[in-house]
């Protein structure tokens, strides 16, 4: 996975592979590849909204 | 020397000339240019004219209110403008004119007429929102996409306010445990300061903007809206032209400032920017796991379909295998039956054939019988004729030795014994 990738274009990527898979658009041996790739995207989506970036904080000099 | 009067009598005189020519009340439009309330609670406010351009001062006036009328007035005001009895209002007032030989002119306010206020203040709103309009910034920062995840917030708030301890602690116990990362930017959010205090923390905010994804200005859990104080058109610019989305809490209920109108989007309070910001985050939480749910889901069900197929293609081998054979079968079992009932045919074609043959040959038995017979019985004649009998009986003699017919001399030798065998009897001889 690409190391600058935006939350929005994980999930506009994730959103693709949903709508592949869903339209039986591809082929059976991409599944494995394709499903790993959508699960790093999920965790990517994750941690975006559970774990604290400590760049940011470091960044926003914030205040605990 | 002129006839001259103590100070006090000519005040007194200006005192009687003014009760008796001037009515006993008047309704007055004014500003406010200062507004304080004592100790006892007896308001003193400044009533100023200005000219039609420029801030100079065609009429002022000191005003009183005293303080049992101060004391209903005041709340009345507020309650019905939400909006603080201070200085920089356009009031209209029921007023008695009064003068007093030591303090003077003054007016005192025995009545207000809240409508006034409020229509000055909607026409203000109007003309600064009118300004944005025609300078082609007004829904400039409602055009900005909200981000999927608000979750880096610069706040602008007054510190120690109340409404922003609401707003962080709301985020930081959001029940999904989102994170949020919050930067204060304070500034005051009261009074005549407000305007230049809220443009210098955007300001502060704009130097790093790209560390942000939303602005939140709020205030709250203070006494009185202050409403006034955000209706000012550079603030409005501001925040309509400000790079980042703005969410406004300024805790009040009813009219929206300008400052609500140019933002991108107006909470009532510091607590509902908080849920605004988590609800957001939410969506895309739940977009989020729906997409995963849905991978699971279409890939379970691809799977499933992959298998199916897999068996519906096993399944239909035998099936095809079987009407092949079957269809070899019908050939066989027609050849079979071809043949059975050739084989039937045949058998009962030369079955008829020997039938004929059997009705012809017992019709030809007795002929051929009697036939034979006939020839038989030739036969029979021609042997009878032919036996050794008739031939004995014609004279001839059949000599034999050892019981067989001799034909040739050479058989006999001398001493044999023959004998000679006549029609009636037989003689025995010797060779001699």
């Amino acid at each position: 996975m690409e190391k600058k990738l935006t939350y929005t274009q994980a999930m506009t990527q994730l959103q693709e592979i949903v709508e592949q898979l869903e339209d039986n658009s591809l082929d059976i041996d991409q599944l494995t590849e394709k499903v790993k790739y959508a699960q790093e995207l999920i965790k990517f989506c994750r941690d975006r909204l559970y774990k604290t970036d400590e760049e940011i904080q470091k960044l926003l000099k914030l205040d605990e | 020397m002129p006839q001259a009067l103590t100070l006090y009598e000519l005040n007194k005189e200006v005192r009687s000339v003014l009760q008796s020519t001037l009515r006993d009340s008047y309704w007055v439009q004014a500003e406010l240019a200062e507004v304080n309330v004592n100790r006892s609670g007896h308001c003193y406010v400044e009533f100023v004219q200005k000219a039609k351009k420029g801030n100079t001062f065609v009429a002022k006036a000191r005003g009183n209110i005293w303080a049992n009328v101060y004391a209903f007035l005041a709340p009345y005001f507020e309650q019905q403008t939400s909006q603080r009895f201070a200085a920089g209002l356009s009031v209209l007032v029921e007023v008695e004119v009064t003068f007093h030989e030591v303090y003077g002119y003054s007016l005192n306010v025995i009545d207000i007429d809240p409508t006034y206020t409020l229509g000055d203040m909607a026409r203000r709103r109007k003309e600064i929102l009118d300004q944005l309009e025609a300078d082609g910034i007004l829904n400039d920062n409602k055009e900005l996409s909200m981000p999927e995840l608000p979750q880096r917030i610069a706040v602008i708030s007054a510190p120690t306010a109340a409404g922003y301890g609401d707003f962080c602690n709301q985020l930081r116990t959001n029940p999904a445990g989102y994170v949020f990362y919050t930067k204060l930017f304070p500034a005051v959010m009261q009074g005549s300061q407000t305007e230049e205090s809220v443009i210098q923390a955007l300001d502060a905010i704009a130097q790093d903007v790209e560390l942000f994804d939303v602005v939140v200005i709020i205030r709250g859990g203070g006494a009185t809206a202050d409403l006034a104080s955000f209706d000012t058109y550079p603030l409005a610019a501001s925040v309509a032209q400000y790079p980042l989305p703005v969410i406004t809490g300024i805790g009040h209920e009813r009219d929206d400032t300008v400052l609500d109108l140019v933002a991108h989007t107006r909470v009532k309070t510091p607590t509902a920017a908080a849920e605004y910001l988590i609800n957001r985050v939410e969506e895309s939480a739940s977009l989020l796991e729906d997409l995963s749910q849905a991978l699971v889901t279409s890939v379970q069900q691809r799977i499933q379909e992959e298998k199916m197929r897999l068996q519906q293609l096993t399944a239909a081998l035998p099936a095809a295998y079987t009407r092949h054979q079957a269809g070899e079968e019908r050939v066989l079992n027609r050849l079979s039956h071809r043949m059975a009932l050739a084989v039937s045919e045949g058998v009962a074609r030369r079955k008829h054939a020997l039938q004929l043959w059997e009705q012809k040959i017992a019709l030809r038995v007795p002929v051929k019988l009697q036939q034979e017979n006939v020839k038989l019985e030739m036969l029979a004649q021609r042997i009878h004729d032919n036996s050794p009998e008739r031939i004995l009986a014609r004279g001839y003699s059949i000599t034999l030795k050892d019981g067989k017919a001799v034909r040739n001399v050479q058989e006999l030798h001398s001493g044999d014994k023959i004998i000679t065998r006549l029609s009636e009897g037989q003689v025995e001889s010797k060779v001699l």
